[in-house]
């Protein structure tokens, strides 16, 4: 099929083109789902051959934070699905809302991570402690960083507040959502 | 007052769940079954997201299943490795 044709029949994304959103914004995310997929594998193995180690580490965790973490990234996720489907409908003021407080619980989700690890460093562990330590302080922080980069990209599509733009935003944070949700218990209470 | 939609429902049922994750370790003191019973929860969470939050209800069974499959896969490795831990 030549480039014209390809042109007359859609963008040229093919099958990615029947996702919600930009189709690059699909590439990245199946990118960083097999990225965590093969870090979260790593871990479950690491924990199979050291089980005592990743116990004591695990036991070192603060679950009460995390879990509350976890209801802030699910509502998070809540705001940024009825963003999108103000978006459709064509309300784009309610959109940029739903926007701004999806982005606020992610800033609300980062205070609390960073104050988990401030706990966390003042009871003397770190990078080096274990490799339960520094599985799990890579894995949480290349999540962080995958937070920090949503709030960018929601902030960026909340300007206009265009459908496409709104549902590419969203789809990424919602992938940040679902890999939290995936992690928590992995990390925090698989015994 | 308008009804709550598949949205809200969604939110409802992940909060939900996220609390039923928080507190079954303490009412399941068996790993084996804990485990596979927190890491079914995950699953469920994570079926939701996908299905109500990114919307991949009406997007190509493929996608959904390229998701879905991520989620057991990452899921089910996670739950075997403890599994051996708990057998040996």
């Amino acid at each position: 099929m030549s480039t014209a044709e390809c042109e007359q029949q859609g963008t040229g994304w093919g099958i990615l083109e029947d996702l919600p959103g930009d189709p690059m914004i699909w590439v990245l995310i199946f990118s960083e789902l097999v990225a965590f997929g093969l870090f979260l594998g790593a871990f479950s193995v690491a924990r199979a051959i050291h089980p005592a180690m990743f116990a004591a580490g695990q036991a070192m965790l603060d679950l009460d934070l995390a879990g509350l973490n976890t209801v802030v990234l699910v509502t998070s996720g809540w705001a940024a699905a009825r963003a999108t489907k103000a978006a459709r409908a064509g309300e784009r003021q309610v959109a940029r809302y739903w926007l701004l407080g999806a982005m606020a619980l992610g800033g609300l989700f980062i205070a609390i991570k960073l104050a988990e690890y401030a706990e966390e460093i003042g009871r003397g562990v770190g990078l080096e402690t274990s490799s339960f330590f520094t599985l799990y302080f890579l894995l949480t922080g290349f999540h962080l960083l995958h937070v920090g980069l949503g709030i960018v990209i929601l902030a960026v599509v909340c300007r206009r507040a265009e459908t496409s733009g709104v549902e590419t935003g969203t789809a990424f944070w919602h992938m940040v959502d679902l890999v939290w949700i995936v992690m928590f218990p992995i990390l925090y209470l698989v015994k | 007052m308008t009804m709550p939609d598949r949205i809200d429902i969604a939110w409802i049922v992940l909060i939900g769940l996220a609390l039923a994750t928080i507190l079954l370790p303490q009412l399941m003191p068996r790993p084996l079954l804990g485990n596979a019973l927190l890491l079914a929860f995950a699953a469920l969470k994570g079926r939701r997201i996908v299905l109500d939050f990114l919307d991949l209800r009406v997007a190509p069974a493929l996608w959904r299943g390229l998701v879905s499959a991520w989620i057991l896969i990452v899921l089910l490795l996670a739950w075997l490795a403890s599994a051996v831990v708990a057998l040996i």
